[in-house]
């Protein structure tokens, strides 16, 4: 793995948030690399500064401090007007992250200029079928919703998706439905892959790595396999405790 | 669609059939009135509604009916007409503050707090005095604190949708604030404000009559339903119908208007 190409890497990345007086430190000098091709998930508890640190690397926010570097360049302080190049987000909320007021063939044309043919090739490629393009989000189904951010990501042209609990809304066969398409993505297409999630069993079947982070810290860090059968934080132990009691 | 709903979409189809007659009367005004509104005859002073002139005549002898028509022209033209100036300064500078956020955001809405925090109708009366008279004077006057309402919604309506994840899919995309803002942000939040813009007529009819009632809002000869009032109260023992025709005409146009505004907020409530 570590021949491949970094296409993305984070140094030290410090952020927090609140009056001076009553600081809190999300995150303290997380540090990660993605290499090309790969899935690397980031597991934590909630509050642990997942989504923070999905905040910081397509530029929402900002770091205290800290490096951010897409391809050897460095873009810390970068807006998302500008990260969207390079970097597209699915999001938990598949509802929420498409405009109530708009059909699905505008949200997904806009930006991105894309042919027809594209679209619709887009579109079958995530399992939909180009009728539904016509349709508002609330008239699809939470799965149908969810693939179609997949399909705009995909849209965008870019060479990092970021996934945030992308499956967690979703019923147990939609579930399964997402991560096969996200397998496939990355069978498929030129892409890497952040995978934030709560859940380290899906986490474990679907990455080649894994970040456990706690309290704004990385507690474990490394090949999938590795962290699983030698855990070195208690955190991430306790994690995999409650995996096989379920 | 149950039940409740299908009766609230009767309710607002009835009051936009009453509010659609008032606007028709207003805009034909000059068409439908059987005489001229400002034509004066010293013999037809004080006359009693009769068949000839059904509302009756005034202290000179003008149709009250073809005045009353006339009013209703000028009274719905400027109270819309401020209502949509005031909606648009208002949702603007509520979405570019609630977006933007900063000094310019905490400047603007101190300023709104400020306008706030004095009776509507106490600005508007000290600011037509400085303007002196004229509907114009009157619609600035009432203007300059009508914006606060629109710019303080709009702006927590923004604040409430600015972080969804459709906004930040846009910023991905590469949509910088403007287009977010005009692309994303008004068209979200622009039925919520009309709305609101829409239970606002009634209230503007009441301040523009109020300040032509008392001198600061249209001169004479023309014809508004709050001069009209003004003009009338002189001789309300002698010639009552030339205060309560005007009177019934301001009430029964609110009435409609605040209704429809109603049933348009509690039909949006069902959803």
């Amino acid at each position: 793995m570590n021949d491949r190409e970094i296409v993305l890497s984070g140094k030290e990345l410090h952020k927090s948030f609140g009056p001076k007086e009553n600081r809190r430190h999300i995150l303290k000098g997380v540090s990660f690399e993605l290499y090309s091709g790969e899935i690397l998930g980031i597991v934590g508890e909630s509050g642990s500064g997942k989504s923070t640190l999905l905040k910081l690397i397509c530029g929402i926010e900002k770091p205290d401090s800290g490096e951010l570097i897409h391809r050897g360049k460095e873009y810390t302080g970068i807006g998302p007007e500008k990260t969207g190049k390079f970097l597209q987000m699915i999001f938990q909320d598949a509802y929420g992250s498409f405009d109530p007021r708009m059909s699905m063939e505008k949200s997904l044309k806009e930006g991105v200029g894309v042919s027809e043919e594209e679209m619709v090739k887009v579109i079958e490629e995530v399992g939909l079928t180009k009728d539904l393009l016509s349709r508002r989000p609330r008239h699809l189904s939470g799965g149908q919703c969810q693939r179609m951010s997949v399909a705009r990501a995909l849209l965008g042209q870019a060479d990092i998706l970021m996934c945030d609990e992308v499956t967690s809304a979703l019923d147990v066969t939609s579930q399964a439905q997402v991560v096969k398409m996200i397998e496939d993505v990355r069978n498929k297409e030129d892409v890497s892959i952040l995978f934030v999630s709560h859940d380290l069993a899906l986490v474990s079947n679907l990455c080649d790595r894994v970040m456990v982070i706690k309290e704004g810290e990385v507690v474990d860090y490394g090949e999938t396999k590795t962290v699983i059968n030698n855990p070195t934080s208690e955190y991430t132990k306790k994690l995999l405790d409650s995996v096989i009691d379920i | 669609m149950s039940k409740r709903k299908k009766r609230q979409k009767i309710k607002i189809i009835i009051a936009t059939i009453f509010a659609l007659i008032v606007v028709v009367v207003g805009a034909l005004a000059n068409f439908i009135a059987p005489h001229d509104p400002n034509a004066t005859n010293a013999m037809l002073m004080r006359k009693a509604p009769s068949a000839e002139y059904l509302f009756g005549t005034d202290n000179m002898g003008r149709c009250v009916l073809s005045r009353v028509l006339d009013g209703a022209r000028i009274t719905l033209a400027s109270t819309f007409l401020l209502v949509a100036i005031s909606f648009l300064v208002g949702i603007i500078i509520g979405m570019l503050c609630g977006y933007y956020g900063g000094i310019v955001d905490t400047i603007l809405m101190r300023i709104a707090d400020l306008m706030l925090a004095f009776p509507q109708m106490v600005v508007a009366i000290a600011v037509a005095g400085i303007l002196g008279g004229g509907i114009f004077g009157a619609m600035i006057a009432l203007g300059i604190t009508m914006w606060t309402g629109f710019a303080r919604l709009a702006r927590s309506h923004t604040l409430s949708i600015k972080n969804e994840p459709y906004i930040t899919a846009a910023k991905l995309n590469g949509k910088n604030g403007m287009q977010i803002i005009f692309g994303h942000i008004f068209p979200n939040i622009v039925e919520n404000v009309l709305v609101n813009a829409l239970t606002q007529i009634g209230t503007t009819m009441i301040g523009l009559a109020g300040l032509s009632f008392l001198g600061l809002g249209v001169t004479a000869p023309q014809a508004e339903w709050g001069s009209m009032i003004s003009e009338g109260r002189a001789y309300l023992q002698l010639a009552p119908w030339v205060v309560i025709f005007p009177a019934i005409a301001i009430i029964i146009t609110i009435i409609i208007f605040n209704y429809l505004g109603d049933v348009v907020m509690e039909y949006r409530r069902m959803d």
